[in-house]
């Protein structure tokens, strides 16, 4: 017969092993960036994305693009001034704002759609990148298949989008915007020479790393720099947001 | 098991705090102003742009109170694992979050406890 003392040590031995295995399992199930995550299959950046930055960036990546505001020309601090944001420090209700976006359900426009705080999905075909934000089904088209922007575009608020693949990075240039669109939700205002530069590289399977570069020589003294950090979510699915809805809202906060 | 729950608490106190206001700005509301009101559910719009939940309370004194409650986007909470069905009529509530600057009976609710006084959790849902 088996001592006390032996059945004991068994069950802690046992006991161990299960809390081991357990914990084990949970590191392998737990969410993703706590283990190292296989490398992505080259040029693919398809999935739904959520903005998942570092806790220093909390503070204003709801809002705008970096923590200390973008050197300015004398016009762009102008039309700085002169917005009423809902958001960021200088805030206004929604009936008080004259945000393009709460005010009329205008396009937010790039780099802006970034901020809209709705994931977004990345599909690809063999000549476009295609990024489809729930955020008010905003569409962007990313021609892959083509050298120059056309000469004489018409102004969009998204503008016009080309990349190219520099190894395993989406190099993005867009122009032909219009002025209409505010660069952040802070009120940061641009014009049509607007001139948006994005690099896309998966870091690995579950990471989307997005430098963006915006220039604009009548509205910002230097290029506004900044780097948005993506995760995939495997689980989920891209749902109905219209902006249109928010008419709805905007009486009930009267 | 742990590491997962202690993450997914830390998502959920992430998602709740640092979004609350993602939408728009947060002109409406006191964010020193708390609130905590205790009722009954009269109606729950699990509908863009924010879910919207109406509570009536009674005072000492009987009266009844409506308020309303604002919510982030169904999307979001719908990513936490909400449905329309997650609060229905007539369920006993309590909704705590900041009051309306105007003193109107609304809320930004930051909180909700079930009847049994359990969190309905809301965060890990995205929203940033």
């Amino acid at each position: 017969m088996r001592s006390p003392f032996c059945i004991c040590r068994s069950l802690v031995l046992a006991t161990a092993a299960m809390l081991a295995l357990g914990i084990a399992a949970g590191a392998q199930t737990a969410p993703q960036g706590s283990m190292k995550a296989a490398p992505a299959a080259p040029h693919d950046l398809s999935g739904v994305w959520t903005l998942h930055m570092p806790a220093s960036a909390r503070s204003y990546i709801g809002d705008t693009y970096t923590k200390e505001e973008p050197a300015m020309t004398p016009w762009g601090e102008a039309q700085y001034q002169a917005t009423k944001p809902s958001n960021g420090p200088r805030t206004h209700t929604l009936d008080q704002t004259d945000d393009p976006v709460l005010r009329s359900c205008l396009p937010p426009g790039v780099p802006r759609i970034y901020l809209q705080p709705f994931p977004m999905q990345i599909a690809q075909t063999a000549n476009e990148v295609i990024m489809l934000f729930e955020y008010d089904h905003t569409v962007r088209h990313i021609y892959t298949d083509m050298a120059k922007h056309p000469d004489d575009l018409s102004p969009t608020y998204m503008g016009h989008s080309i990349g190219h693949w520099d190894g395993d990075t989406l190099v993005v240039d867009t122009v032909g915007f219009s002025d209409t669109t505010w660069l952040d939700r802070t009120g940061h205002r641009h014009s049509d020479q607007l001139h948006v530069v994005e690099s896309f590289h998966r870091t690995d399977a579950n990471t989307l790393q997005i430098d963006l570069k915006i220039e604009d020589p009548k509205a910002l003294a230097k290029p506004w720099t900044s780097q948005l950090i993506y995760q995939l979510k495997p689980d989920w699915k891209i749902l109905e947001q219209n902006c249109a809805d928010n008419g709805s809202f905007a009486n009930f906060e009267k | 098991m742990k590491a997962r729950l202690l993450a997914f608490l830390a998502i959920a106190v992430l998602a709740v705090t640092g979004t609350a206001f993602a939408h728009h700005g947060a002109a409406a509301y006191d964010m020193g102003k708390s609130v905590t009101i205790k009722g009954v559910v009269t109606n729950f719009d699990f509908i863009n742009p924010h879910v919207l939940i109406t509570v009536e309370s009674k005072g000492d004194d009987g009266t009844v109170q409506k308020w309303q409650g604002e919510l982030t986007s169904p999307n979001h909470l719908a990513r936490a694992g909400w449905t329309k069905s997650t609060i229905k009529v007539g369920d006993t509530i309590t909704i705590m979050g900041a009051g309306a600057k105007s003193g109107a009976p609304t809320v930004w609710i930051r909180k909700i406890l079930g009847a049994n006084g359990d969190e309905i959790k809301m965060g890990g849902g995205g929203d940033n």
